[in-house]
């Protein structure tokens, strides 16, 4: 049995926010109340100056993408979680993002550049892909995407996207956030449920 | 909330650090099993933060598609498709096409 001593770091779940600079304040409230508009303008405003600045430097409109897809995750999470501070415009800390990444990117190619398949990968890839994979159990990610769209979307919006209630409970039909709170973790023990039917099936739990 | 449920709630709060941990001391001695639950409940959420990820960027995706995607067929070329697909059933018109 696994000893839970100390209390764990979950940087994932919605933590207390921080305080933070109006501007990231604004934004946090814009992107929890708007999130496809307000990623929409972002995307409008900062996207044409990633792909110039990536196809500048070597890379792809697809690289472009990959790259500014990569910031703008980062840059999402630390808004709604009160981390990120700003001292410029969010489209100029985007871009800037997107550059030390797209460098990163570039140096890793330099160290490790693309070399030709030769007879002898093809015979061991082929080889590796006849060979009998051992049976795992499915990993929980699969569980979360075969869960009921209402339920997946219900977790999803509290532990990830970090909606608060209020909004949880208006934009799924709930009375009230009591509501919202007891079908969030209706939809956990589903969740539960099913990962432990697959991993444990002769557990009785 | 049924026991089953409030039970979740608790080692939320443990997960979240807004229950004492002199608290979860004392409920970990009165319930061995708890433990193995918080552990398995934070898989949860890890499996939960990444598929919010993918949801995130399915949508960053649908996004640049909507702004930079293919450009959709103007309304002169999509009102006169019909016409165009009747008048290429003519062995006249189908001989310049």
């Amino acid at each position: 049995m696994s000893t839970m001593s100390a209390p764990l770091k979950l940087l994932e779940l919605p933590l207390p926010v921080q305080p933070i600079a109006p501007s990231a304040a604004n934004l946090r409230q814009a992107l929890l109340t708007n999130r496809e508009q307000t990623l929409t303008q972002l995307y409008q405003r900062t996207f044409p100056m990633v792909r110039r600045h990536v196809q500048r430097h070597g890379g792809s409109e697809q690289d472009a993408q990959d790259v500014f897809h990569d910031a703008l995750v980062v840059f999402y999470e630390k808004t709604v979680r009160g981390t990120l501070h700003l001292t410029a415009a969010p489209s100029t800390y985007l871009v800037g993002v997107c550059r030390n990444l797209w460098q990163r990117e570039v140096e890793r190619r330099r160290r490790q550049p693309q070399t030709e398949l030769t007879a002898e990968d093809a015979a061991r890839v082929v080889a590796e892909a006849d060979a009998p994979e051992p049976r795992e159990s499915p990993p929980v990610l699969e569980f979360v995407e075969r869960l009921g769209a209402k339920c997946r979307s219900v977790l999803l919006a509290f532990y990830y996207f970090q909606q608060p209630l209020e909004q949880i409970a208006a934009e799924h039909a709930y009375a009230g956030i009591r509501s919202a709170t007891v079908q969030k973790f209706k939809c956990l023990e589903r969740l539960r449920r099913a990962v432990r039917a697959a991993w444990f099936p002769n557990e009785n739990r | 909330m049924r026991p089953e449920l409030e039970r979740l709630h608790r080692i939320e709060q443990y997960l979240l650090s807004t229950s004492a941990a002199t608290d979860w001391q004392r409920q970990l001695r009165l319930d061995p099993t708890l433990a193995d639950d918080a552990h398995e409940q934070l898989r949860l959420y890890q499996a939960l933060h990444e598929a919010g990820r993918l949801q995130l960027r399915r949508e960053l995706s649908r996004i640049h598609t909507r702004l930079y995607g293919p450009r959709r067929t103007g309304w002169f070329t999509a009102a006169t498709a019909g016409l165009r697909t009747v008048l290429l059933r003519w062995p006249r018109f189908r001989s310049r096409s």
